[in-house]
């Protein structure tokens, strides 16, 4: 078995291994789970499916009314990941991704409501609180007593969660915060917060820290609720903070350790967007296929139209390989996995973009009526649009996924040098060295690594595993020749960092999604799983040709060209030909 | 007392139900099933009547396979005490339905059973007049009102005339209809406390009772498309387009 403290199958695959095990079988609910969720999906509709009005009411007055968030509350929502023996649910990542996505087909803002409350606000509690910090909170968390919030951002400070600006002092027997928290989910309805501070270290340095602030502590206000594109009916406000003493005991994690304690938050955190983002995408082909088939032009439903066909099927292919990666990263996470970032930042960029995607194509079908306030899809246009930008811009988060793996293969290198210094002092070592080093560099340029396959597929699906082993030996040798080619420089190479970035998610959605068709035909047979073999089809072909075309521009593109361009209009500001 | 209430599971009220294209049934792949509406507010009858300290114990039965635990498991979540499925792969008639339910209350003395007035999906309304008769207790059905009184219970029933208001004596079977209450929604804790709560597991077999039935199924065909409606002026509109339809 893989080590669970080490492995990665992504950080392993950018090296040429692919780790099998780790992807294979599909991680599946147990009967026992899938039971719960039954029930739990089934109170879900029961609760939100009267609500349909309400909800379209709240976008357009842009707040949720207390009583109904009292009504999620008394229904449990937000007591979704807390072990049962502090009053919650105790569901698995699994298990809560699929609930979110039961709330999501309803309504975007009570999804970002019930997210921003376990994704991310309470979760560092729940991750890194100590027993005291668990039993005084906890219960409140998980009746909805409490509400929580995660206080990361600040306006010089988004993407850079590095540069935030808020103190916390260290004082006689407590700590004093100061600083102006922007854009946070929840801000005006929770009363727990996890705030971040720039802490003062011995040394001098200034290192974050992460700490429990509750609003019933002196100097905590909240600015006004913000007029926002999407998610309107959810609460975002700024959280302040002026001279507010937090006692020592409300420290979450170490003091130093904060950046890591939010990075840790944000990546167990990402299953939570991920289902949100299926659940809108199949209730989008809900709407679609209903659109389709009773709208008519020229005589005929508009469902019976190649062009549309073309859309509610990519519609359904984007579906079916988002939820095959949501689910497996909910699956590693669940099965006790560490090294799950760059699988979750691909989950999360994925998702969100297919679900862009599927928001989009529904409003086209729509047409006009698409383009109405009277109908859903414009609201649900405007509510998706947001998943691109928070937790993690896709931007940033495709460099994140980039860097992490070259950074490996760069450690593997500088092993490497360094163990080369031994060759002539103990030629033995040296030798074992040398020729594992030889041997896996031939097998990245012959391709003929036993480790590089993929073991016992069904032959229905072997064209498509096949896919996958190639591209993964050009993903290798990729990473390999980009880091040799710009060394350290590679931070900087955000083009070509961003194409590994491309193949890499590529690879990890077909890798779910193989796993998934594979275990669907162990279970169901071939003929029960044809048409999701169709979808593997029509995801690996696209996908393939998207790899191709990102491994050729690598060092053939014209990104310089491109940069010149961007560098020139940023001079001058404006477009600079017009035609009078 | 305890309180017996029958729970059936069907397709869910809000589901376009499609019929399979040779006829033999209607399309359930995928669709979501749910606890039969009617059978909801016998439960919720009878949680009321324990929670008002004139029962102690609320038992929740079904008949089907084991796919009809998700309904007995909401059941459950609403606050039944316990579940008893008596597991059959056969879709059972009524007769065979009261049958096994009447082996069930032969086990466990309920001092009244509820049951919703007629399922969703087939509408056969036979279940509780039929296990009366084989139990030989007094029925009260369509109640929309209830009230118990030590040994005999005050029911007012929807009938065709209006509302007619009977007495029987306990134990007795009621079955219920949509204005005697609004059911409750299952909150997500119940659904986690449901989890320990028993549900005992029994072959129809070993009941001793038979999946026959008197009845045979044709096929089953969707209704006809109703045609659209047109807003009439008045009165004498009406009339004249009614006559003009050959209704009149």
């Amino acid at each position: 078995m893989p080590d669970k403290e080490t492995t990665s199958f992504m950080r392993s695959l950018c090296m040429g291994q692919i780790e099998q095990e780790v992807l294979f079988p599909f991680p599946a609910l147990t009967a026992d789970q899938k039971e719960t969720l039954h029930e739990i999906a089934s109170a879900v509709d029961d609760l939100l499916v009267p609500r349909a009005e309400d909800f379209r009411h709240w976008d357009v007055a842009g707040e949720m009314p207390a009583d109904f968030i009292e009504e999620l509350s008394q229904f449990g929502l937000f007591g979704l990941i807390i072990p049962e023996a502090y009053g919650g649910m105790g569901l698995s990542n699994m298990s809560y991704s699929r609930t979110l996505q039961q709330v999501g087909r309803h309504d975007a803002s009570v999804a970002v409501t019930i997210g921003a409350h376990s994704s991310i606000g309470m979760r560092g509690l729940l991750l890194l609180g100590t027993e005291e910090q668990k039993q005084r909170y906890m219960p409140g968390l998980a009746t909805g007593e409490r509400i929580a919030a995660f206080c990361l951002t600040e306006a010089g400070a988004g993407s850079d969660a590095a540069a935030i600006k808020t103190t916390a002092e260290k004082q006689d027997d407590h700590w004093l915060l100061n600083g102006s928290k922007l854009w946070i989910t929840n801000g005006g309805i929770a009363n727990f917060f996890t705030v971040f501070a720039r802490t003062k270290q011995e040394d001098g340095s200034g290192k974050m820290t992460a700490f429990i602030v509750t609003s019933d502590m002196q100097g905590v206000s909240i600015g006004p609720h913000e007029d926002k594109m999407g998610l309107r009916a959810s609460s975002t406000t700024t959280v302040l903070l002026d001279n507010v003493k937090v006692p020592p005991e409300n420290v979450l994690g170490e003091p130093g350790k904060g950046f890591k304690v939010a990075m840790q938050i944000l990546n167990s955190g990402r299953t939570g967007l991920g289902g949100g983002s299926v659940g809108g995408m199949k209730h989008l082909i809900e709407l679609a296929t209903a659109q389709a088939n009773e709208r008519k032009t020229f005589g005929e439903p508009i469902s019976s139209y190649g062009l549309i066909k073309e859309k509610v099927g990519r519609m359904v292919v984007d579906c079916y390989t988002s939820e095959a990666v949501v689910t497996m990263v909910g699956g590693l996470i669940d099965a006790g996995y560490k090294e799950y970032a760059v699988e979750a930042a691909i989950s999360k960029v994925y998702a969100t973009e297919c679900l862009w995607r599927s928001a989009d194509e529904a409003l086209q079908i729509a047409g006009g009526n698409g383009y109405m306030r009277e109908y859903p899809y414009e609201r649900i246009v405007r509510d998706s649009r947001i998943n691109r930008i928070f937790e993690g811009t896709n931007e940033i988060l495709r460099l994140f996924i980039a860097l992490t793996a070259m950074n490996d293969v760069a450690c593997q290198l500088q092993e490497l040098a360094s163990t080369m210094k031994d060759v002539f002092n103990d030629p033995i070592k040296g030798f074992g060295v040398l020729s594992d080093y030889a041997r896996e560099h031939a097998t990245l340029r012959t391709g003929l690594g036993g480790s590089a396959k993929l073991q016992d597929l069904d032959e229905a699906i072997a064209p498509q595993a096949e896919t996958f082993e190639t591209e993964t030996r050009y993903l290798a040798q990729a990473a390999d020749r980009i880091l040799r080619k710009h060394g350290k420089n590679i931070i900087g190479k955000q083009f070509a960092t961003k194409r590994l970035a491309e193949i890499m998610i590529d690879l990890f959605v077909l890798a779910s999604t193989l796993s998934r068709v594979q275990t669907s035909i162990e279970c169901n047979g071939v003929e029960a799983a044809s048409r999701e073999i169709d979808i593997l089809r029509v995801f690996t072909r696209e996908a393939r040709a998207r790899m191709k075309q990102n491994f050729r521009r690598i060092d053939n593109n014209d990104d310089e060209l491109l940069k010149a361009l961007a560098d020139d209009a940023f001079e001058v500001e404006r477009f600079r030909w017009d035609t009078i | 007392m305890k309180i017996l209430v029958g729970i059936k599971r069907v397709v869910d009220y809000n589901v376009r139900i499609r019929v399979l294209s040779d006829g033999s049934g209607v399309d359930t792949d995928g669709v979501k099933m749910s606890v039969n509406p009617f059978d909801e507010i016998a439960l919720e009858e009878a949680l009321r009547i324990r929670d008002a300290g004139n029962a102690e114990e609320v038992i929740v039965v079904s008949a089907g396979g084991d796919e009809c635990q998700q309904q007995l498991r909401t059941g459950l979540a609403m606050g039944a005490d316990r579940a008893i499925q008596i597991q059959t792969s056969a879709d059972l008639q009524p007769l065979s339905t009261a049958r096994a339910f009447l082996k069930i209350i032969e086990r466990e003395d309920p001092g009244l059973v509820l049951l919703g007035k007629q399922a969703i999906d087939d509408d056969n309304s036979q279940t509780a007049q039929m296990l009366a008769a084989l139990w030989d207790r007094p029925q009260a059905t369509f109640a929309s009102k209830l009230e118990l009184d030590g040994q005999s219970a005050t029911v007012t029933r929807e009938v065709d005339a209006g509302l007619e208001t009977i007495e029987v004596d306990l134990p007795a079977v009621i079955s219920v209809d949509l204005r005697l209450n609004e059911p409750r929604f299952v909150k997500l804790p119940d659904i986690m406390k449901a989890k320990r709560k028993p549900l005992d597991v029994i072959p129809l077999e070993e009941l001793g009772v038979a999946a026959e039935g008197n009845l045979e199924v044709g096929h089953y065909a969707p209704p006809p498309q109703r045609e659209k409606g047109i807003m009439v002026e008045d009165a004498a509109q009406l009339v004249e387009e009614l006559k003009n339809r050959g209704l009149i």
